[in-house]
């Protein structure tokens, strides 16, 4: 659209103005915060910091469980997304809502839920026993904390491998199937490259609020398993040590630079490939 | 006679109670350029599909070179389908496209990269092997598809509307690019569309089809010359469809003039269709011929002209090389082999022949 | 059979979905407090919902920052897509880039950058600051649905309206508006839904006194959460499914408009949808209005900062009523974060109850103030004069507290999983109570156990005893179920475990609801404690504060409070109307001296002492 250079500041102006001052420079101040001693001197301190024991552990401990509940959230969802995607288009709203509507209950009360299900009393337990099984022990345990970030971040897997398997042209499929691929090979040389924008955004959507949750383990881990994110919070809220928070959060942001960074890379190799 | 190579036996398939294919049988021959052609929602589409194995008939049989493969998975069938927006592989490039279906028989690289290259030239894009498919214009992209496909030398070639996604010119050049392919691979092509010139311009055979059913079938021109119904003849050309009386063998009235023809057998005084194509129309002085009729609209074509003429309450639709000036007071005269008799379907079946979004122009 | 399959998978995938959901409706249907018991069916968590001021004030709040920070993003975010339309590839990628931040980025990240950057700008964290962090992340949701439609349009037909000589403002409405408008919608509606169920964000840019419902559940979820709050959530899940239901059934009714007369059908539904949008957000302001607080007088105030569940919440509407003082009313974990909010500002509350030994920190650091008994009869009057002189401890000279609630430290055990007597803090070494151990969640409470254990003071500054005790809490951690607050009355209650260190108030409360628990204060001695009232240095309204301790002074105030919250008062007027005999003469409640003279108060250790007890609970707390 042509348009007068004053027009388009005019209207780009607030949006500058408003990330620059509400995102911009808040990250620049956790940069220096995150950089920076109690009187404002340089130090690596900060981050250094998460190699020390109580951060390592929390930190690693993070890594194992919000990995472990990505890779299931993914095997989950995929079978389901392909199920989704190969209804009809009538329906498939409805389903779809039916996934998302969960969303609508506040995450903390869906979370709190759980804890009523697992515990050893609980839902979950009043079933077995009904049924003649043994009970488990759940609740507090690491397991307790990978059942919460599959339950909370699930829906944000299922979406966009939905979206990117619905976006495959169905005669795509039938042109692989009809040049003799088999259901099976069809499926990991044709449909599985072509969901990889969705497989990322879903592995991005689910691993990175999984890696800096506190809430899902004070919650289900009572208080007795720490995340990075609990650590983080504490730093914030009981010892007031912004400059170590800020440090360890400048870690987090490395996940989120090097998730930039290979989405950034897979739609280069794309457009060299043209 | 040419030896048989698909056959549908009394193939009926319905979605959703919806009937699509109603009890369809037919037969193709080996080494035949065929064309389904009909209007969207005809099972045109539908039929190729189930050739291909991509739909199951509910009820029937299909034959594949004497033998049933009905229930055979399309990977297993020896046929390969160009489809409706060329369906590439958009993650991999035109080499590896082609490749595709040669990997999965484990062919030897050598062989494949021989095959790309034959491939590539005779669909004249040589030396394209390492572009991605999006950054192809819409007519590179539907040659690769069918490099794609040919490079597998299936016996049967399926095209489910290949060109509709193209423009009027690159429409043509494929055309003839087809039927080259066609002489040069020496294959049978099933080809679906709803384009009745593409179908008159490439096809040995064409199926007219509508409703679930098959309308018509024969040479492109028997089609056009001889419609069988007026849904056929509405569909394949221009022409003037009426309404008319079959007198007795050898005359029709149409708007109240009789006109002597050359069928028999339609009974007396049986109400009848006929078609009358705008080239067979003659315009001559008034007095001179067998009804009277006024210019009322010319349009130049190139070739000749394009006439409409009042007559007998009728717009009737001229194609002739002479100039006649709006007004001109004329008479139409019509020779009697030119004028298509035919049987007017009862009007229960007029329902099934006619869809509803291009009803056929009837006129009292 | 593969369809079958299908369905079998997709059920069990909703199964897992719905489950948390429909106990929580179970549980707004339950008469019982606690979550682990069925009492039998009830409206009354309902009724007692629209009572509920502080719920209310926090949907209201919810809502009201939902649908403002919506409108916001989506103005700001398309007009930054018109901008963008008119951009070269430079500006577009900056402001694609600059969006993409908060969507990548933690949320903790996000949420801990804007906190900072309200501290360095001084602004007073509460609804402006959240307002502002909920249109920061709302606008990328606005351009993540609108600019991809904004780039697909030709720009033919805004060319064509501004031939046909309509303004530019007229061309944008005319001709690119209506073709934006259903991702517009989309993009709003994703924004608010953000909105509504954001906490890490909030959570950190919210200020004191200020709640949304997550962060309310949050404060909830760590003791015990109200029952009027499963009754709200699901009123709002049913509102939710019941508009999705009403909406998928006027697009299947109305489906592919075939005749013009259905276009105008459709286009008055249209209009009666948006009609009823704009009445609900109407409403939505009203309400907040009502119950936000945004524009209630500033004047007449008091800022109370209380332990978690500490109070009967009817004396608050009360002492509402009776002095018309508004009070905005705030929880707390810990001693230890009441500390730490304190300290960064102190002028946040006007009136707070920490325990003891925070209070002589907070006399030591100077801040909280010395108050004026004169304005507080019932203070000198009704508060026994023995809790004054215990209170010396911490408060020498009692200038700058009133003892509020007290009482011991000691397990609570469950008669029917443990046979032995308990009589010391050992038994929670046992293994045989592996996995049915419960410790408070507080660094002093936890330590003094083990302090206790091994014949220390719970008050050492010796760094070998309080290692030495350190080392036996990392070593007891394998035996303890969890470390928590106050869940664990309702876990004892439900028997989730046999044992578990509390604090004599809970116990009553416990005891009460089930019978099998029993109390014991252990023979190595323990934790005798008081809490008490006091008023911060920087108080921004000493007067209403001393009011309203005044008022807690009360004894029918005091004894309604024990009554709820059951923790023993030192109120000698209110311990003698206690109408349950066994009660009155509870030794939970009102213990021998003898059990009092083996007990300790807590004092505060010093700056450098209390480092070092942090430090070991770091290491406590995560096993190494």
């Amino acid at each position: 659209m042509e348009k007068s250079r004053k027009a388009i500041v005019l209207q780009s102006s607030p949006y500058l103005v408003w990330s620059i001052l509400f995102i911009i420079v808040p990250l620049f101040m956790v940069l220096y915060y995150g950089l920076t001693d109690e009187e404002g001197n340089f130090t690596l301190a900060n981050i250094a910091a998460i190699a020390q024991p109580e951060q390592a552990r929390a930190f690693g401990l993070a890594l194992l469980l919000s990995l472990a509940a990505t890779a299931i959230c993914f095997f989950l969802a995929y079978p389901l997304a392909m199920i989704l995607a190969r209804r009809r288009t009538g329906e498939r709203g409805l389903v779809t809502t039916l996934f998302l509507l969960p969303m609508w209950m506040n995450f903390l009360l869906r979370t709190f839920a759980w804890m009523t299900i697992l515990e050893d009393g609980g839902v979950l337990n009043g079933i077995l026993s009904s049924l003649g099984l043994p009970a488990v022990h759940i609740i507090n345990t690491s397991g307790a904390i990978i059942i919460g970030m599959v339950y909370n971040f699930l829906p944000f897997m299922i979406l966009p491998l939905y979206n990117s398997l619905a976006s495959i042209d169905g005669n795509v499929i039938n042109a692989a199937r009809d040049l003799g691929a088999t259901a099976v090979q069809t499926f990991f040389s044709v449909v599985l490259p072509l969901t990889v924008p969705g497989i990322l955004s879903g592995i991005t959507m689910v691993f990175i609020p999984a890696l800096t949750t506190f809430a899902i383990s004070t919650l289900l881990g009572g208080s007795k398993i720490l995340l990075i994110g609990n650590i983080i919070e504490q730093e914030f809220t009981l010892t007031y040590d912004w400059n170590l928070g800020s440090g360890l959060s400048l870690v987090l942001m490395v996940f989120v630079i090097i998730n930039i960074v290979v989405s950034g890379l897979t739609e280069k190799r794309e457009e060299v490939h043209r | 006679m040419k030896k048989e190579l698909i056959r549908l036996d009394h193939v009926s398939k319905s979605y959703d109670g919806q009937m699509i294919l109603d009890d369809l049988s037919l037969v193709i021959h080996e080494n035949e350029f065929v064309t389904l052609l009909g209007p969207s929602g005809c099972g045109k589409t539908t039929t190729l599909r189930i050739i291909g194995g991509f739909e199951k008939p509910d009820t029937g049989k299909v034959i594949f070179d004497g033998e049933d493969i009905t229930d055979l998975a399309p990977n297993k069938r020896q046929l390969n389908t160009v489809f409706q927006k060329y369906a590439l592989f958009t993650h991999m490039d035109v080499g590896e496209n082609i490749a595709f279906g040669l990997k999965i028989k484990n062919k030897p690289q050598s062989y494949i990269d021989d095959k790309i290259r034959y491939a590539l030239k005779l669909v004249n894009l040589e030396g394209f092997e390492h572009r991605m498919p999006e950054s192809l214009s819409g007519g590179q992209q539907q040659r690769i598809a069918i490099a794609r496909a040919i490079v597998n030398e299936p016996k049967v070639l399926l095209l489910d509307e290949p060109l509709g996604a193209l423009d009027l010119k690159m429409r043509q050049d494929m055309q003839y690019e087809l039927i080259r392919l066609k002489n040069e691979l020496g294959i049978t092509f099933i080809y679906v569309t709803h384009d009745q010139e593409e179908a008159l311009t490439m096809s040995d055979h064409i199926i007219v089809m509508n409703q679930g059913y098959i309308q018509q079938e024969g040479s492109p021109e028997d089609i056009y010359n001889e419609p069988e119904n007026a849904f056929v003849a509405d569909f394949i050309g221009d022409s003037n469809l009426m309404k008319a009386t079959f007198v007795r063998d050898g005359l029709v009235r149409i708007l109240d003039t009789d006109f002597p023809c050359v069928d028999k057998g339609f009974g007396d005084m049986k109400p009848v269709d006929v078609v009358i194509r705008p080239e067979d129309v003659e315009l001559v002085s008034r007095g001179q011929g067998q009804m009277p009729g006024v210019v009322s609209h010319v349009i130049f074509k190139g070739v000749h002209y394009e006439l409409e003429v009042q007559a007998g309450g009728f717009e009737w639709l001229v194609h002739t090389t002479k100039f006649f000036e709006v007004g001109t007071e004329v008479d139409i005269r019509v020779d009697p082999f030119n004028i298509q008799v035919m049987n007017r379907p009862a009007s229960e079946d007029e329902e099934a022949i006619s869809p509803e979004d291009e009803p056929p122009v009837l006129q009292e | 059979m593969r369809k079958t399959l299908e369905k079998i998978y997709m059920a069990l995938i909703l199964i897992f979905m719905y489950l948390p959901i429909a106990v929580m409706i179970v549980l707004s249907f339950n008469s019982s407090k606690s979550r682990t018991v069925w009492g039998g069916f009830t409206f009354k968590w309902y009724v007692s919902l629209f009572q509920d001021s502080t719920i209310l004030n926090a949907l209201a709040n919810t809502l009201l920052i939902a649908l403002i920070s919506t409108l916001a993003a989506t103005f700001i975010g398309t007009l930054t897509c018109v901008a963008m339309s008119g951009m070269k590839r430079p500006g577009r990628a900056f402001f694609t880039g600059v969006s993409n931040i908060p969507m990548i980025n933690a949320d903790i990240v996000t949420g801990i950058s804007l906190m900072l950057l309200f501290r360095a700008l001084h602004f007073d964290q509460g609804f402006a600051t959240v307002l502002l962090a909920h249109i920061t992340f709302n606008i990328p949701y606005v351009l993540l649905n609108v600019w991809p439609k904004m780039k697909s349009l030709s720009p033919s037909t805004y060319e064509a309206a501004l031939d046909l000589g309509a303004s530019p403002f007229l061309a944008f409405r005319k001709a690119v508006l209506p073709e934006l408008g259903p991702s517009i919608v989309a993009g709003s509606l994703m924004a608010f839904t953000m909105s509504i169920d954001d906490f890490i964000i909030t959570y950190f840019t919210k200020g004191a006194g200020f709640d949304t419902l997550s962060t309310m559940i949050y404060a909830q979820v760590k003791r015990g959460v109200h029952p009027e709050i499963y009754a709200l959530s699901t009123l709002l899940f049913a509102a939710v499914v019941t508009v999705l239901l009403l909406s998928g059934k006027v697009r299947r009714r109305s489906g592919v408009p075939k005749k013009s007369s259905d276009y105008q059908k459709q286009r008055v539904k249209t209009k009666i949808l948006a009609a009823a949008a704009a009445a609900a957000a109407g409403a939505i302001v009203v309400l907040g209005l009502l119950y936000g607080g945004v524009f209630s007088d500033a004047g007449n105030k008091v800022y109370v900062y209380n332990a978690g569940d500490y109070i009967d919440p009817s004396v608050i509407t009360q002492f509402e009523e009776e002095t018309g003082i508004e009070v905005v009313y705030d929880e707390f974990d810990s001693n230890e974060l009441m500390y730490a909010k304190l300290a960064q500002d102190d002028s946040a509350y006007d009136v707070i109850c920490p325990s003891d030994y925070m209070i002589s920190r907070l006399i030591q650091e100077d801040l909280i103030q010395p108050l004026d008994f004169d304005a507080m009869p019932d203070a000198t009057q009704y508060i026994g004069q023995q809790y004054y002189k215990s209170a010396q401890a911490f408060d020498p000279g009692n200038q700058y507290a009133v003892p509020y609630c007290w009482g011991t430290v000691g397990i609570l055990y469950n008669t029917k999983m443990v046979d032995e007597p308990v009589t010391s803090w050992d038994i929670l070494w046992d293994p045989k109570y592996s996995g049915q151990i419960l410790m408070q969640d507080s660094i002093r409470d936890c330590l003094m156990v083990a302090l206790k254990k091994d014949g220390f003071s719970a008050n050492s500054t010796d760094e070998a005893q309080v290692a030495q005790a350190a080392q036996d809490l990392i070593s007891q951690r394998p035996l303890v179920q969890a470390y928590v607050i106050d869940q664990a009355r309702d876990k004892m209650i439900g028997n989730e475990a046999a044992m578990a260190v509390i604090y004599s108030g809970e116990a009553i409360y416990c005891a009460r609801e089930n019978p099998d628990l029993a109390y014991v204060v252990p023979d190595e001695g323990s934790n005798v404690w008081i809490d008490a009232w006091c008023v911060t240095k920087d108080a921004k309204n000493k007067e209403n504060a001393q009011v309203w301790i005044n008022f807690m002074c009360r004894p029918d105030i005091a004894l309604k409070n024990f009554e709820y919250i059951t923790y023993s008062t030192p109120n000698v007027a209110a311990q003698e109307e206690i109408e349950d005999e066994q009660i009155r003469n509870s030794p939970i409640a009102f213990p021998d001296q003898s059990v009092l003279d083996r007990c300790e108060t807590f004092v505060y250790l010093g700056e450098k002492a209390d480092r070092m007890y942090s430090d070991y609970w770091k290491k406590i707390k995560s096993g190494s």
